[in-house]
């Protein structure tokens, strides 16, 4: 089983698919118009945004490059208090972990908060199949759950529904028809996950950072399943990969300013809780076992590249808001569990660069990724690094289907013309007479030929009447 | 172990790796950068949590402030109440005052495992103390101990916190510099609680179309009450 990649499906398929969906182009420009407008407002109203995201991004920086160290002081803080602390070093291995202790400490009945960490190792199946019984208990992952799908947003997983499709996902489950309200449906999800809490006796849950110094883990929601899953079941799993790690509780703050502010625009998310290990001496609620899974899966492979600033991501979802490619496909066209601008670089680096052609190219390399990352991930850099990467493997663009011997001659052709100014001219004279049987208002929408691979995707500007150079000379006249 | 090792050593060598690029950064200092405090923390407090969609209240008047308590109560009709101990509740004799009401109230301290439990998941009102109060960001801050239960801001519908203006830090680094070990030699920090929560207005969720629904898991309603001066 590998990281990220759930089937190495046909990405312009999907995507065309996305694009003939009018309630999904509905509910991604609804989604994505909020989350950014919250995104640029929640920086202007932070004292100091920009230098605070710098200063994220050090701690960030330093906390990769010394990471070994972090890493053994957060299982030292984490075992003095009590807890237990568990290394996985691929999916299969944290599978097996958490399976263990689930059977260890005889649970049959699990809760889970929202963990795309659990959804990349692919949890829930092995559990099930142990003979526990896992109920996700974010709103938004129950109804996939219920549906039997994947999260197609990092913080909104549940955005390609309608109300419709929700009440007729719900309704099934209960047996009894829901009104399409959004309340009533999510009060009557609050009727069924309160009896999934009652009787929990397993609760899993991600982790947004682990302090080195303390052993403590933060969750942060929403809706309070994460505190839920805390506090109700006996015992607590928290999965997390090895760059969840910061180095001091002083340094915590720095990302909460920023996590909700680039994610919602929120200036807190609802519940920020942290857990120091489990439940103490006279404490009335709470786990007894709190046990901490390392998962590196990958990630010590990608620290030693220079793509280790991807590692850098606090998995807030802004980049994906952001995205003119995202905000037109949404999420599943990237087959990955993880999408948008940061998936298409994590699900290449970790599954296959090969297997993956599309992906480093679904990017019009605008930067709207970077300016919107509340730790500044330059995400365009590292897609081009990874379209490097592919054209090292003999691809070219578009997954290599293109390139080739029509490729290169036209690249060849294109460096003879432009290096004569006379020719250009001549060549741009050319085409403008060529293309004009296909010029549809300004725009080239179909092309014959090799052209057609081009057109097939996007339009092509159709070339002017008149050339910059000529308006020029023609102006000054 | 063996796995424990080899992970640590593949991270070792990555972060030699990395480090041959460039030499590794120190922990920066974040200075003053991004600290937003200022002079007005109980009218910033109160704002922040209105944003939020929680019901500030501040009054000098303790009658005032169990008025309040009773008037929630009223509203929604409360038959349980489950009631924290200690700290404001205590100062407000809150169980005395409210015990003629015809409600079943019932205080923490009082409760053994099952029936705390129980307890916990029948009531219709949470009333707790607060350990601090982050006039930034609106939230109330809880903090896990004997008498302090998780659930008691959590399980019930309707939260009603009790504070002192005193209570309110300026900002969320003022927070968590109070549980850094090295914070202030002369003033050792406290150790975390199991749990520290902060909490900034009433449950929310947003998966249905984006529509705005609170209450889905925690309480729908958050009640601040303080005591003391605008």
């Amino acid at each position: 089983m590998n990281y990220a990649q759930h089937e190495h499906h046909d990405f312009l398929g999907a995507s065309n698919q996305a694009l003939a969906d009018p309630p999904l182009q509905a509910a991604l420009t609804r989604l994505t118009d909020t989350l950014m407008a919250g995104n640029r407002k929640g920086y202007a109203a932070l004292a100091d945004s920009s230098a605070l995201r710098d200063h994220a991004k050090r701690i960030k920086e330093h906390t990769l490059a010394h990471l070994d160290r972090y890493l053994e002081q957060l299982e030292a803080s984490v075992q003095k208090l009590g807890g237990r602390v568990h290394w996985a070093a691929t999916a299969d291995d944290a599978r097996r972990i958490i399976v263990t202790i689930a059977q260890q400490a005889g649970c049959q009945n699990a809760v889970k908060s929202k963990s795309m960490t659990s959804e990349e190792i692919h949890l829930n199946g092995a559990l099930e199949k142990a003979g526990v019984r896992v109920t996700e208990t974010d709103f938004g992952e129950f109804i996939i759950q219920l549906a039997g799908e994947r999260p197609s947003h990092l913080v909104a997983p549940a955005v390609h529904h309608t109300r419709e499709s929700v009440a007729r996902v719900l309704s099934q489950h209960l047996g009894q028809p829901l009104p399409d309200d959004p309340k009533s449906l999510a009060l009557a999800g609050r009727r069924v996950l309160r009896e999934e809490f009652r009787r929990a006796d397993l609760g899993i849950s991600g982790v947004n950072f682990a302090v080195a110094e303390t052993g403590s883990i933060v969750l942060i929601t929403n809706e309070g399943n994460g505190r839920l899953t805390t506090t109700c079941p006996r015992v607590h799993v928290a999965l997390m990969g090895i760059e969840k790690v910061i180095p001091r509780m002083r340094d915590l703050p720095v990302f909460l300013k920023l996590l909700a502010r680039g994610a919602t625009g929120q200036t807190l998310s609802v519940y920020t809780t942290m857990i120091t290990g489990p439940k103490r001496p006279g404490e009335q609620d709470g786990p007894d076992e709190f046990h901490l899974v390392i998962l590196d899966n990958g990630r010590s492979r990608v620290l030693a590249t220079p793509f280790r600033e991807s590692l850098q991501c606090i998995r807030c979802g802004a980049c994906l808001n952001a995205c003119p490619v995202y905000r037109r496909i949404g999420g599943h066209a990237y087959g990955g569990v993880y999408s948008g601008p940061i998936g298409s670089i994590l699900t290449p680096l970790y599954d296959s660069v090969t297997l993956n052609p599309h992906l480093p190219h679904a990017s019009s390399l605008c930067g709207a990724c970077q300016a919107a990352c509340p730790v500044k991930i330059n995400i365009p850099h590292m897609l081009i690094g990874l379209r490097a990467l592919q054209h090292q493997h003999g691809q070219g663009g578009h997954g290599g289907r293109h390139r080739g011997r029509w490729e290169s001659w036209a690249y060849r052709l294109w460096s003879v013309v432009l290096r004569r100014p006379w020719l250009y001219r001549l060549a741009l004279r050319g085409a403008r007479l060529a293309l004009r049987r296909w010029d549809q208002d300004g725009w080239l929408t179909r092309l014959p030929g090799p052209g057609a691979s081009w057109t097939a995707l996007r339009d092509f500007p159709a070339p002017a009447a008149l050339s910059f150079r000529q308006r020029w000379k023609k102006d000054l006249e | 172990m063996q796995t424990r090792d080899t992970i640590l050593h593949q991270v070792r060598l990555a972060v030699t790796e990395g480090n041959r690029l460039q030499p590794a950064p120190p922990l920066p200092e974040r200075g003053r950068i991004g600290y937003q405090g200022a002079a007005d923390a109980v009218e910033r407090f109160c704002s922040e949590l209105t944003a939020a969609g929680g019901h500030p209240f501040v009054t000098p008047d303790r009658d005032a402030a169990v008025q309040r308590i009773r008037d929630i109560m009223q509203r929604h009709q409360a038959r349980k109440i489950a009631l924290g101990c200690g700290g404001v509740i205590e100062d407000l004799d809150v169980a005395n005052r409210l015990r003629g009401d015809g409600v079943d109230m019932t205080p923490m301290d009082a409760l053994a495992a099952p029936r705390f439990r129980e307890a916990m998941f029948a009531a219709d009102i949470g009333i707790s103390n607060v350990a601090y109060l982050i006039a930034e960001t609106g939230s109330v801050v809880m903090a896990t101990a004997p008498n302090e239960p998780r659930s008691l801001s959590l399980l019930p519908p309707v939260h009603i916190a009790l504070a002192h203006v005193e209570q309110i830090l300026p900002d969320l680094f003022d927070l968590f510099d109070l549980y850094s070990p090295v914070a202030d030699l002369a003033k050792p920090a406290a150790p975390p609680p199991s749990c520290l929560t902060l909490i900034t207005g009433p449950s929310k969720t947003g998966d249905i179309e984006l529509k705005l629904v609170t209450g889905v898991h925690g309480p729908g309603e958050l009640h601040v009450i303080l005591i003391g001066s605008q």
